[in-house]
């Protein structure tokens, strides 16, 4: 049984289908953590990943959705560790092992308390940059519309808010007009995404957006923060009410 | 077509409703720009609204809407200047406000909206 002190935390990372003698090489690697006495181990399922490869694994896409990366992760105590080590490396394959130093604050025992959700400060009255990136409604990445996409990405990089816009008419780089056509399915509108943070966020993510905006148009300006204000307590009663 | 650094986002607010020869307002400034081959320009609907007469824009069941409208076009100054003067005279009620922004990134891929239409 784990103590408190010092561990070691070993993430081994390995495809779903990959295999070791005959079966799955994360059950094998399972099996063997489980019959060799470590204290706990957990495997996830990512759900969408890249390795060695470079071939980007997701769940869209079905040829590709068999090799989704999966990840073994334990903790132990260094010697155990290292007496496991020669035998995992054969296991993994062409996976990855990574490992580093960890400190158990409290043995596994019994379920935990949910730590507390990090609350962000609330910022008024300060200066900010506001972003604001056109593009079109049937601009696409990764099969889903880009204002989504972007929208996932901001809030992925904990940028402060966001809000889509959407134009009736338009033009931009390429000269031709979007419009709403009554008849016409396939709507190609203009998309406003109005994003305001600090300036030194908006630029830590200006290299994914320049990587998905493939036409449009993405300017910077400056605003002055008046109110930016959450009610934590109306949220939580309001989503304790839903449940 | 190429547009870097310091530019101007010059906005236009006013009525649905309007009309210029017969035509949307909007239709006809976003027509007057490319004429004047101005960078580009998006025009949003509001919800509501109101401005100038401090008369309450908003839909109507049954007559035609009259609706906030917000015509937003980003260009280097020398190039919205010459937008300038249509707009007076385009513009009899309404709202046009110049800021200043920086442009990050102007792109266009030849061919990639040709499927969309």
């Amino acid at each position: 049984m784990l103590t408190a002190g010092p561990g070691k935390k070993v993430g081994i990372y390995v495809a779903e289908d990959q295999q070791y003698h005959g079966s799955s090489a994360y059950a094998a690697i399972l099996d063997f953590l489980f019959f060799h006495g470590v204290s706990g181990a957990t495997v996830t399922r990512g759900i969408a990943g890249f390795g060695a490869d470079h071939h980007l694994h997701t769940t869209n896409l079905v040829d590709l959705a068999v090799r989704l990366p999966v990840k073994i992760e334990f903790i132990e105590t260094a010697e155990k560790v290292d007496e496991l080590l020669p035998k995992l490396q054969a296991m993994a394959g062409t996976g990855l092992i990574e490992m580093h130093d960890t400190t158990i604050v409290k043995p596994a025992e019994k379920k935990q308390k949910q730590a507390e959700r990090e609350r962000p400060a609330l910022k008024r009255e300060s200066k900010a940059k506001m972003m604001r990136i056109y593009i079109g409604e049937n601009d696409k990445w990764n099969g889903k519309p880009l204002y989504e996409a972007i929208v996932n990405g901001l809030r992925s990089n904990d940028i402060a808010g966001v809000t889509v816009y959407r134009g009736i008419l338009g033009y931009g780089a390429n000269r031709r007009i979007h419009k709403d056509a009554a008849l016409n399915l396939s709507h190609d509108r203009p998309i406003l995404l109005s994003v305001v943070d600090t300036e030194d966020k908006l630029k830590a993510f200006m290299p994914i957006l320049d990587q998905m905006v493939q036409q449009g148009l993405v300017v910077l300006s400056n605003v002055d923060i008046i109110k930016y204000a959450h009610n934590y307590e109306k949220a939580e009663r309001r989503q304790e009410a839903r449940r | 077509m190429k547009l870097e650094g310091k530019a101007k986002l010059l906005r236009i607010h006013f009525g649905e409703d309007d009309k210029w020869n017969n035509k949307p307002l909007y239709e006809a400034i976003v027509n007057k720009c490319r004429e004047l081959d101005i960078a580009g320009a998006s025009v949003f609907r509001g919800i509501e609204g109101y401005g100038a007469s401090s008369r309450i824009h908003k839909a109507h069941l049954l007559r035609s809407s009259d609706r906030p409208i917000m015509v937003s076009v980003i260009d280097t100054e020398e190039n919205l200047k010459k937008l300038l003067p249509a707009l007076d005279e385009m513009v009899d009620e309404g709202l046009i406000a110049m800021s200043e922004v920086e442009v990050i990134r102007y792109v266009h891929q030849e061919g990639v909206r040709s499927s969309a239409l």
